[in-house]
């Protein structure tokens, strides 16, 4: 586990997103974080490489705080409203 | 006035005049003092692997390959297409200088904080 990582059980949601990317990977990943309640943590597992540049930059477009990023393993946290 | 520019590239062996353009106008941009993206995308997303560009040689023109070395030694920035560079089954172990692969998030990011747009 990376510094800052949060304590196993913390994690509300996971989601293997596998392969997709781009436009496919953020347009699901907007609609799962908004079925979540403000401040709980998903999991998100995302393969493609494009993921690597493109989650940090969704998290600041979107407010969302990304927690930690081990491609290909990325934490968010969904933020207020 | 913005201090970013955009070059969007759609372009390699398939119209290697317009993927030399677009290095062409990108390195004005680097010159002027702007941070400068080159977004590959489609057929242009070739030119991101090594070697590629090696002899592609328009007329009235620098080599495209000096082109792109000069834009990355003045700092400027290779976004290449994700989907587009898996669909062609090319080599993310082998890219040129300053090049990443990024989805359309990167992208739009750079675009909505100021940017124009040119696309070859």
């Amino acid at each position: 586990m990376s510094p800052g990582s949060p304590a196993p059980g913390a994690i509300d949601a996971r989601w293997d997103a596998g392969e997709l990317g781009c436009g496919d990977l953020v347009l699901e990943l907007r609609a799962r974080m908004e079925s979540m309640r403000p401040g709980q943590l998903l999991e998100l597992t995302a393969r493609d490489p494009g993921a690597r540049a493109d989650i940090p930059a969704w998290c600041r477009m979107t407010g969302h705080t990304l927690v930690t990023e081990q491609h290909p393993l990325y934490q968010i946290r969904r933020k207020e409203n | 006035m913005a201090n970013r520019f955009c070059v969007s590239l759609t372009h390699a062996k398939d119209n290697q005049d317009k993927a030399t353009v677009g290095f062409v106008v990108a390195n004005a941009a680097t010159g002027s003092g702007k941070e400068t993206l080159v977004f590959l995308s489609v057929e242009g997303v070739r030119l991101a692997q090594k070697g590629y560009a090696d002899d592609i040689r328009e007329e009235g023109f620098a080599p495209l390959r000096e082109l792109m070395d000069n834009f990355a030694k003045a700092g400027g920035t290779i976004y290449v297409c994700s989907p587009c560079f898996k669909k062609r089954k090319l080599d993310e172990n082998n890219l040129v200088a300053g090049a990443a692969i990024v989805g359309g998030a990167k992208l739009v990011e750079f675009l909505s904080e100021g940017s124009p747009c040119v696309s070859y």
